[in-house]
């Protein structure tokens, strides 16, 4: 597949998800996520690190829309900062994960068949193991960081994507066109990116979607606990934990992390859903 | 029983699959269905089952014995299914529920419609087993443990367990190869017989059809083509799309690796 | 038989893999356990003592034999903090956690099972369209969000109808059943309505797969109509895949529980394990990582091998094509 070719399918794509409503929310919200993140790089309402001793827990006003908190710092404008973090730990998990759920869907499909039946075994084995285990197991070490998160993240998500996208990489393995792909020479690895990676890619393009919307969930949960993102870096997971403190002073202020949290993960569920349509309307 | 097929439509998300289907089975007869796949044939015997997809939509009238199908209730058509029509379906690989045994599939109808003791249940399975030609031990089995010609003979005694007045065979013998096929024929053309039951058979097999079948009718493209006596429609075609299907089943006849297979 | 006996085997090896990983993981901190266990304030007499106390100062290998063969005897160490036996500790707190997550799983199935069934047999278009709007927004709630709103709704004192206790468990425990119930009933909802979302996806899959199939339509000639076959058939077939996903829905709920466990101050796992990171109390949090690890490797097991008696297809003898297949890979 050249280049063009490529750019050609992924315009073709993207023009068959923007026709379906749902597709058009996902592909906008993504947008504005974007844009918020690139707009916070070089301005927020208020400056980060400006505090405010006495406004301390104060409720909103024209200054701070949403607010403060418990230092005085302005909750939009964390709020804001916080969607660059999440994008980088979005993208990290999807490249991660995604490339762990190859490597692995390699191996499951290898030609040595012991390879193949361990990795099969392995990955039955610790499909279970939940994210936050492997993510206080790293932080142990590690201490709480982005990298933490996307690692948990990745290894989780990582072994799910094989275990989905197994069914089909065995089917493509096993078709005729690999065997005489094989029989004409061809390298395994050939014939993995060549047969074995375009069938599992719409199942993969499905999976990396959800994952996506999965790793801003995961951020918030381990960041509240304190094994996610570090302590004064800006995150949508630091903005939701920061809110629960808001519940005696001003209730309403609650609502506004935890709704752009779910805004952003029901748009990427919904990429995921409308990538599924249009892999069944390719496919017929 | 005897039954009449007036002016029916059938469509699809709006896509017409069935078109002005007019179609008689008289009481004891045996009417065929033939065309090609993608033809509408199975679209015709659901709609009489009330079993259409999602998104279908029918008009026009279907008389079972004369009782109205098209637009009667959900629960007054599952209580006439399987009690008064029993249907063969042409994959029973995939039709018999995997995680049940032949013995409760068999008695599935006769649960459904009828109060009998659970020795009065297996003495009609045990018999309708043997009617069909499978020995008793294979009442404790499940689907998988069986051949294709054992399945789809475990699917027809599932269809005439409760003695329906009319049978519809949507392909039975497709997915079996051709020396199966001629015995399952031959097996359900000789119960429907003794039972005096009619039966509308679908196929896209001549060879088949003409073993199964007194009349028949050739479907194209959702219409009806051409209908007539089944052996005057082998003998001498009338419409194109007849001669093209009579054609291609002497081809397939005639072929001796497929005969031998 | 092969199977299980392979199932087995993977598993032990599974949780031998596990016991190395969580223990490596532990030393390769920069600079030592007892360094890190005493703080930064601590005397290098205090640092010594705590390498003796613990055995730190003997090779890598000999420590890890040490506590693998406690692991085997059931002794799991005792806390440089408290002083307890970890084993106390982690089963103390276990009798809050597991009836929280069995009450959220609860939750999750009755919400879960209902409404994905419902979107497979919803007529209208717009029916269909809500439960999935309903499916896709449920799945996409933090549990920290679905906690707060829950406590701006129900909590005594804060709520908008305070019926449920939001803060703490009784300190007589289970002997104070009907408070204790009470108090795990909003955190249990927080996080089972998210789980309840995901399995509501998932059984309209999985049964929305099997309507196409033949045996829906087997069963609905038989004389069913199509409700009663979606739910006694479809729901029947596709049990065994519904079982995988509840297991795996269970390790994916962990995350939420242990942060409702947090938001309405339960002194759960969550939180014995989150305070030992954080104390950096490291002989604990080793054991403790390993018992829910190989915790949740049980349930993998367990969850295989439900799966494989509840499909007739799988059962000894008829799944022996794959069983054979991968026990041969594993000898070569």
């Amino acid at each position: 597949m050249t280049m063009r070719n490529l750019s050609e399918s992924c315009t073709r794509v993207f023009r068959a998800i923007w026709r379906r409503g749902s597709g058009r929310y996902a592909l906008t919200v993504l947008g504005l996520w974007m844009a918020v993140a690139v707009v916070s790089l070089f301005w927020t309402p208020q400056p980060l690190l400006a505090t405010d001793g006495y406004h301390v827990w104060a409720a909103p006003s024209a200054a701070h829309p949403l607010g403060t908190d418990g230092t005085g710092a302005d909750v939009l404008s964390w709020l804001m900062a916080g969607s660059r973090t999440n994008l980088v730990i979005a993208a990290l998990t999807v490249v991660c994960s995604g490339a762990l759920g190859l490597l692995l869907v390699g191996l499951m499909v290898s030609r040595r068949a012991g390879l193949g039946s361990v990795t099969v075994a392995v990955v039955d084995a610790l499909i279970s193991i939940p994210t936050v285990l492997i993510a206080l197991l790293l932080t142990v070490p590690f201490g709480a960081s982005v990298g933490v998160i996307v690692g948990a993240c990745s290894i989780a998500y990582g072994l799910n994507l094989a275990r989905v996208a197994r069914p089909a990489a065995m089917l493509a393995a096993r078709s005729d066109y690999v065997g005489s792909a094989f029989a004409g020479g061809a390298s395994g690895w050939y014939a993995f990116t060549r047969h074995v990676v375009p069938n599992i890619a719409p199942v993969l393009a499905v999976q990396l979607s959800i994952s996506a919307g999965t790793s801003v969930l995961a951020e918030a949960g381990l960041t509240y606990l304190g094994v996610g993102v570090g302590a004064g870096v800006p995150s949508w997971g630091h903005s939701l934990a920061t809110s629960v403190k808001f519940i005696n002073v001003f209730p309403l202020t609650v609502l506004w992390p935890g709704l752009v949290v779910t805004l952003a993960v029901v748009a990427l569920n919904l990429l995921g859903d409308a990538l599924v349509r249009v892999g069944e309307e390719v496919a017929r | 029983m005897s039954v009449e097929v007036r002016g029916l439509n059938v469509a699809i998300d709006g896509r017409p699959i069935v078109r002005d289907v007019d179609l008689t089975v008289g009481d004891g007869e045996r009417v065929g269905l033939i065309g090609s796949s993608g033809s509408g044939k199975s679209m015709i015997a659901r709609a009489m089952l009330g079993l259409l997809p999602r998104g279908a939509e029918v008009s026009g009238s279907v008389l079972l014995g004369g009782t109205e199908v098209v637009g009667a209730a959900e629960r007054d058509l599952a209580d006439l299914r399987g009690r008064y029509v029993g249907v063969v379906f042409q994959n029973p690989g995939a039709s018999l529920n995997p995680v049940s045994t032949v013995a409760r599939q068999i008695a599935l109808p006769l649960r459904l419609h009828y109060d009998l003791t659970r020795a009065e249940r297996e003495e009609r399975v045990m018999a309708m087993l043997a009617k069909v030609g499978l020995d008793e031990s294979v009442a404790g089995r499940y689907p998988h443990e069986l051949s294709g010609g054992q399945q789809q003979r475990v699917g027809i005694a599932a269809a005439l367990v409760t003695s329906p007045r009319f049978i519809i065979a949507d392909e039975p013998t497709t997915a079996l190869d051709s020396i199966i096929q001629r015995q399952i024929t031959d097996l359900l053309v000789s119960l429907v017989d003794d039972a005096g039951a009619s039966m509308l058979f679908i196929t896209h097999d001549f060879s088949v059809l003409a073993r199964a079948t007194t009349r028949c009718a050739v479907i194209d493209d959702g219409r009806v083509a051409d209908r007539g006596a089944t052996a005057d429609l082998l003998a001498a075609p009338s419409t194109p799309e007849a001669r093209e299907l009579v054609e291609s089943a002497r081809r397939l006849t005639l072929d001796p690796t497929l005969e031998t297979r | 038989m092969r199977f299980i006996a392979h199932r087995l085997l993977l598993f032990a090896a599974a949780l031998f893999g596990v016991s190395v990983l969580v223990f490596v993981a532990l030393r390769i901190l920069p600079g030592d356990v007892a360094a890190v266990m005493a703080g930064t304030a601590a005397t290098p007499d205090r640092i010594a003592a705590l390498r003796a106390q613990f055995g730190l100062d003997r090779p890598l290998v000999v420590q890890y034999l040490d506590w693998a063969g406690g692991l085997l005897r059931g002794d799991l160490g005792t806390s440089a903090l408290t002083g307890r036996a970890v084993v106390a500790q982690v089963g103390q707190r276990a009798s809050l956690t597991f009836p929280l997550i069995l009450m959220s799983l609860a939750v999750a199935l009755a919400i879960g099972l209902p409404l994905g069934c419902a979107s497979v047999l919803a007529r209208g278009r717009r029916m269909r369209g809500f439960l999935h709007v309903v499916a896709i927004v449920g799945g996409a709630v933090p549990a920290l969000w679905s906690g707060l709103l829950l406590i701006l709704l129900f909590s005594r004192g804060t709520g908008l109808i305070g019926i449920f206790p939001s803060q703490g468990f009784p300190s007589e425990g289970w002997r104070d059943f009907g408070r204790a119930l009470a108090s795990l009933v909003l955190p249990s909802v927080a996080t089972g309505i998210v789980a309840g979302a995901g399995i509501m996806r998932y059984t309209r899959a999985a049964v929305g797969d099997l309507v196409d199939g033949g045996a829906i339509d087997m069963a609905m000639a038989c004389g069913m109509t199509r409700t009663q076959a979606v739910l006694r058939v479809g729901l029947r077939l596709a049990t065994p895949q519904l079982v995988s996903v509840v297991g795996l829905t269970f390790a994916q709920m962990i995350t939420g529980v242990m942060v409702v466990e947090s938001l309405f101050a339960l002194p759960g796992l969550g939180a014995l394990l989150i305070g030992d990171v954080g104390n950096r109390d490291l002989i604990a949090v080793q054991s403790e990582l390993f018992l829910l690890a190989a915790f949740f490797l049980t349930l993998g097991l367990v969850i295989d091998l439900i799966h494989r008696a509840l499909d007739p297809r799988l059962r000894i003898g008829a799944g022996s094509g794959e069983s054979a297949a991968r026990s041969n890979g594993g000898e070569r």
